[in-house]
């Protein structure tokens, strides 16, 4: 027997299947089509059960069905928590690009309205200083530092609400690493399910492009962390054991985001033993079983 | 094809993509298009309007209107949500196109919904891009034609190529798809190569 969209043929006898696009649709992914066994569909064949009159209808009806099942499909897609997450998370990692590249041009043109001005051996943060000339520039210059500072405060608030989202869509994940991070890791992978699929040496690496082709390509010593060094633990472990740390966690969030996917709900227990391999990692020994 | 001049056209709506008009009809863009850079550097296959077409890897449906245009109808897969936004969008004014939200690696999903055709079309960056076309020649009609539009990159970028490229004539010679064309895309698209096979026959 051979299922179509339209009916199931059996023996040259058809047996017509009606129903509004979105039963048909729930029937097609029932139907489990063999590859070796799978006859190509003749259009003509719904012609003959009944379902349409010609090749205009047959044409419209399947792509009634189609639309509706992909527009659904896309909603669903979109309803899952992660979908929101990931575009705040992009969007804050844009507008830094965006604030530095500002501030960079707004100090250039300070310069030039301040010949004696230099950065050299003043350590003021690039935000004090466009703070400053908000408050003290003339005309153009005064207005751009001024939204420049206005951007930074959105941003502030940004990254909390990415921070908060995260806690919520992956606790586990964000429980050991930041909420923020745990957000560009998500961002990096795609999604969470995306996230939870990948071995716990991607995970290692997410964000170390660059370094990673390198390797691959021509056998340069292969990165010890992408963005999980962003993590005051990685980036503040003691150079001996930093890649050992990196390893330690990345196997842990490898865990961690699959109990994100599929519980859902912070596990106590599991962030308790996994901080305490973590910190075992960067004290120098692995905790044995 | 439909050539005014030197630059290749399709008939029909414009304002797709705010592509260039040229006499009523869309300029089909080389450096945007790939199956429009094989045209221009190669043969191809010659699009009809009774063709039945099966397009894997539609995106953002800009390469699916132009074929759309030449053809009869065309079964445009694709898996990812937000360029399916863009597809649908391009299917709703192009009453030939059936939009179909699926992974191409998997035809035994979308089996039910796709006719046997005349033309398999795949441009899909992923890995196994020659066992997605072998898996999908079963909606292939005997004498009709495949075009893959290879991403040797996506492949493996740790490979030459143009090992890639061999690699990937093999496999379809292999499963029974002798190759009619085979060429590099450039200067249009960089490590992109094109595969016209044929299929033959009473096979399988």
């Amino acid at each position: 027997m051979q299922s179509y969209w339209f009916g199931d043929i059996d023996a040259g006898t058809c047996t017509p299947f009606f129903g509004d696009p979105r039963t048909i649709t729930d029937r097609v992914s029932t139907i489990t089509t063999s590859t070796d066994t799978f006859v190509p569909l003749q259009w003509e064949l719904a012609v003959q059960c009944g379902v349409c009159r010609d090749r205009a209808e047959y044409l419209s009806k399947l792509r009634e069905i189609c639309f509706a099942a992909a527009e659904c499909e896309i909603r669903g897609i979109y309803a899952g928590k992660d979908a929101e997450l990931l575009q705040m998370v992009r969007m804050l990692d844009e507008m830094d690009t965006v604030i530095n590249l500002l501030s960079e041009r707004a100090t250039d043109w300070h310069q030039i309205r301040h010949p004696t001005f230099s950065r050299k051996h003043h350590k003021t943060p690039a935000h004090i200083l466009v703070r400053n000339m908000s408050e003290k520039s003339r005309g153009a210059l005064g207005r751009v530092a001024n939204q420049i500072e206005s951007l930074s405060a959105t941003r502030t608030d940004l990254a909390k609400e990415v921070s908060g989202r995260a806690n919520q869509v992956m606790p586990n994940t964000s429980a050991l690493i930041g909420g923020l991070v745990a957000a560009r890791l998500l961002s990096q992978a795609g999604g969470l399910e995306q996230l939870s699929r990948l071995p716990a040496s991607a995970i290692q690496v997410i964000g170390a492009r660059t370094a990673l082709f390198a390797h691959l390509r021509s056998h340069t010593p292969s990165p010890k962390h992408g963005i999980i060094f962003q993590h005051r633990r990685v980036h503040n472990a003691p150079r001996p054991v930093r890649g050992r740390v990196a390893r330690v966690l990345a196997g842990k969030l490898a865990i961690a985001a699959k109990i994100d996917l599929y519980r859902g709900v912070a596990a106590p227990e599991f962030i308790a033993s996994a901080q305490e391999h973590i910190d075992a990692a960067v004290k120098g020994n692995e905790v044995k079983k | 094809m439909i050539w005014k001049g030197d630059v290749l056209v399709s008939n029909g709506e414009g304002g797709v993509y705010n592509e260039r008009m040229l006499g009523g009809a869309r300029v089909w863009d080389p450096y945007r298009s790939k199956l429009a850079a094989l045209y221009y550097v190669g043969t191809g296959i010659e699009l009809t309007a009774e063709m039945r077409v099966l397009y894997l890897g539609a995106a953002n449906g800009t390469t699916v209107s132009h074929v759309a245009d030449y053809t009869e109808a065309v079964y445009a897969v694709e898996f990812a949500p937000r360029p399916m936004q863009d597809l649908l969008e391009v299917a709703r004014r192009r009453r030939m196109i059936v939009p179909i939200m699926a992974d191409a690696s998997r035809p035994e999903l979308y089996a039910p919904l796709v006719e046997s055709v005349d033309l398999l079309y795949q441009d899909v960056a992923q890995p196994d891009q020659a066992a997605i076309a072998i898996r999908n020649c079963m909606f292939l009609k005997a004498g009709g034609h495949l075009i893959l539009m290879l991403k040797t990159r996506s492949v493996d970028v740790r490979k030459d190529p143009g090992e890639v490229f061999r690699d990937t004539l093999d496999a379809l010679t292999a499963a029974g798809m002798p190759i009619k064309e085979s060429t590099w895309l450039v200067p249009y698209h960089s490590d992109h190569a094109a595969i016209v096979c044929t299929k033959p026959a009473r096979v399988r």
